[in-house]
């Protein structure tokens, strides 16, 4: 792991209201910092934000992090701050990059504890990453949507046999689907153009 | 991430609307097979099909598993057999056909098309002994179907061929008389006959396609039923031209789904991926239903007013979404209404509300056309010639593609219940006025192709 020289990665997490992304923002120029990746999302009115800056020499993770916190009110904003290590893998990156390799796993039923962490430890048993995730409740119901990585070795009928076999221990209804029939069915541009990507 | 919203919707519409692929076509030239030995053809045929339509089983479990999509036929078609087994007597046909459907069945095939001639301004002697082979082989056989194009804009109506199919049907039927003359549900004659088309009967390869085609049929009558019945449901002042916006957009993912299919199924055996027939194909289960579309948009008895608009605003609307989607739609692409083979077609037909004039007129505005009606057994070729006249006529004259699959039931009479079984599904006899147009349709000769220009 390659530690780069004054990057840092950030998250700050607060009651969502206007203007959280304008003082974390503020913050970091006012250390002459240049933000390189942001990505923020607000769930059931609470907000998260992670951020990939880079800062000049001699700028500290402590004061970083007291910028960023001063321009909230006292004890809004959870702050988390790490120096940017390039934890990339390569042969985790090429799966992440192959468009062949993306499905989608949906998961629909009544809700109950324990389903998420079955579901997940299944697919980390079978090195499948999960690139991105998102769940609800609604009227007891649990909708469930992963995107995730299938390394080419993996057996695709084994896993979704062993999917059905985790939804079925908790009453759900699992789907298992090449991410290419949302993408075909939802964007405009050519099917074609899809599977040449 | 794609989007959630969209995620789900195409969830819904694969899991709780029943979306399938409904037929995915291997087209297979086999001009390259025809020989003056019998024996040596039907090798080469056998040989032939089974090494170009068996990878097309593994390969449909192979995707429809990637995609969560059940396919649920695989069907082939061949180059039309009039021309390639030219030459041959009706013996000689009848093996081939018979090697034909062994070969479909050695190659995991449902159905396999393409026992057809193009008759449409003049019949040459292995066209005329193909149809006159029609009966025996459509009774000796049980996956192969056929198909004759005896009419088209360009050349007008053959109406000597369509005599002659008159007395095929007739004997067709008597020939299958304990399964309600079945073999007739294996035929279609076409006006203006499309050569890419995936669905039966009238499948086949048409001579100016590739070497090995596939070519896909997406079902989706359930699908655009519960989009307008979803559509009604949260916003009750929707107009049809809102009902006609959300057909747009079901069709566009519908096809979608088709294309995707159907290029993968390609590249995995090495064929080049042909069209997607958008076609609405319902099948005898409720819920999958032409008929029910009609239902969800207010059209309480099928076949009284306004059922023809009905229709041809669902046609129009399935057509855009479709083409919108891809570039590569072809075959027949619209709503099929046949009747034994659609729960509530077949339903108005016993209620009294769809009579065989109201289906005519419905088909001057979808495709295909007088497709799975049955008739009475009574009914006279000469009466069958005519209806089938009548059914080309509007094919010839609106530049489009319609057909005719009727089956004068044998011992049956108007209103008694005629069954086919799977698929086929089943009908009350539709009423029909016979020998009106006898001397006319003896007349015979060809009706000349129409004016298409001073069309004001």
């Amino acid at each position: 792991m390659e530690l780069l020289r004054n990057e840092f990665v950030l998250t700050v997490m607060a009651a969502d209201r206007v203007g959280i992304v304008r003082d974390v923002s503020s913050a970091l120029a006012s250390v002459g910092g240049n933000i390189t990746h942001l990505s923020q999302t607000v769930l059931r009115g609470y907000f998260t934000l992670i951020i990939c800056v880079a800062l000049p020499d001699g700028v500290s993770l402590e004061k970083l992090k007291s910028e960023i916190e001063a321009r909230g009110a006292q004890g809004e904003f959870g702050v988390l701050v790490r120096p940017f290590a390039d934890t990339s893998d390569r042969a985790r990156s090429e799966i992440a990059q192959c468009r062949e390799c993306r499905y989608v796993l949906t998961m629909r039923g009544k809700d109950q504890p324990g389903i998420i962490a079955r579901t997940t430890a299944y697919l980390a048993a079978n090195s499948i990453n999960i690139v991105d995730f998102y769940s609800y409740v609604h009227e007891d119901i649990l909708l469930m949507l992963a995107q995730v990585s299938v390394p080419p070795t993996v057996d695709l009928g084994r896993v979704q046999e062993g999917l059905q076999s985790v939804g079925s221990d908790f009453g759900l209804a699992v789907h298992f689907q090449h991410e290419n029939v949302f993408r075909a069915t939802s964007e405009v541009r050519s099917v074609q153009g899809l599977q040449e990507q | 991430m794609i989007g959630q919203e969209e995620t789900l919707q195409t969830i819904e519409m694969l899991q709780s609307e029943h979306l399938d692929v409904r037929a995915v076509n291997i087209g297979i030239d086999l001009f390259d097979c025809a020989d003056r030995d019998i024996g040596r053809m039907c090798e080469l045929v056998y040989a032939k099909v089974v090494r170009c339509a068996s990878p097309l089983g593994p390969a449909r479990r192979k995707i429809a598993q990637k995609y969560g999509i059940p396919i649920v036929n695989c069907r082939a078609s061949v180059s039309p057999i009039a021309d390639v087994a030219a030459g041959h007597d009706h013996s000689s046909l009848l093996r081939l056909a018979q090697t034909l459907d062994k070969a479909a069945l050695d190659s995991g095939i449902d159905i396999i098309g393409g026992y057809s001639a193009m008759v449409q301004k003049g019949m040459s002697a292995g066209d005329r002994l193909l149809i006159e082979s029609l009966p025996a082989v459509l009774s000796e056989t049980q996956r192969l179907c056929a198909s004759v194009n005896a009419a088209s804009t360009k050349a007008g109506i053959n109406v000597d061929a369509l005599l002659l199919l008159g007395a095929v049907w007739k004997d067709t039927a008597q020939l299958t008389a304990e399964s309600d003359g079945f073999g007739c549900c294996k035929l279609s004659v076409f006006a203006n006959m499309p050569e890419d088309n995936p669905f039966m009967a009238g499948s086949m390869k048409g001579i100016g396609e590739p070497e090995t085609v596939v070519n896909i049929g997406v079902s989706g009558p359930g699908v655009v039923k519960r989009a307008i019945e979803r559509l009604l449901q949260c916003n009750s002042h929707i107009d049809l031209g809102g009902i006609a916006e959300e057909i747009k957009s079901t069709a566009f993912r519908v096809t979608r789904c088709g294309e995707l299919i159907g290029r993968e199924i390609a590249d995995e055996i090495g064929a080049q991926f042909g069209i997607v027939d958008l076609s609405l194909a319902p099948t005898p289960a409720v819920g999958d239903s032409v008929g029910e579309i009609f239902e969800a948009m207010g059209v309480s008895a099928i076949g009284g007013p306004g059922t023809t608009a009905a229709l041809s605003l669902l046609n129009d609307a399935v057509k855009k979404g479709g083409s919108f989607a891809s570039s590569s739609v072809g075959g027949l692409s619209g709503a099929f209404i046949p009747v034994a083979e659609d729960c509530a077609l077949a339903a108005a037909v016993g209620s009294g509300s769809l009579c065989i004039e109201k289906l005519e007129a419905m088909t001057s505005v979808c495709s295909v056309g007088l497709d799975m009606v049955a008739l009475p057994g009574d009914t006279s070729a000469e009466t069958l010639a005519a209806l089938a006249m009548d059914e080309l006529a509007i094919g010839v004259a609106n530049h489009k593609t319609t057909s005719v699959r009727i089956i004068p039931v044998p011992g049956k009479r108007a209103g008694d219940r005629a069954v086919f079984g799977g698929l086929f599904g089943e009908s009350p006899v539709m009423d029909i006025p016979n020998n009106t147009s006898t001397l006319f349709v003896r007349m015979g000769g060809r009706i000349p192709a129409p004016l298409t220009s001073l069309s004001n």
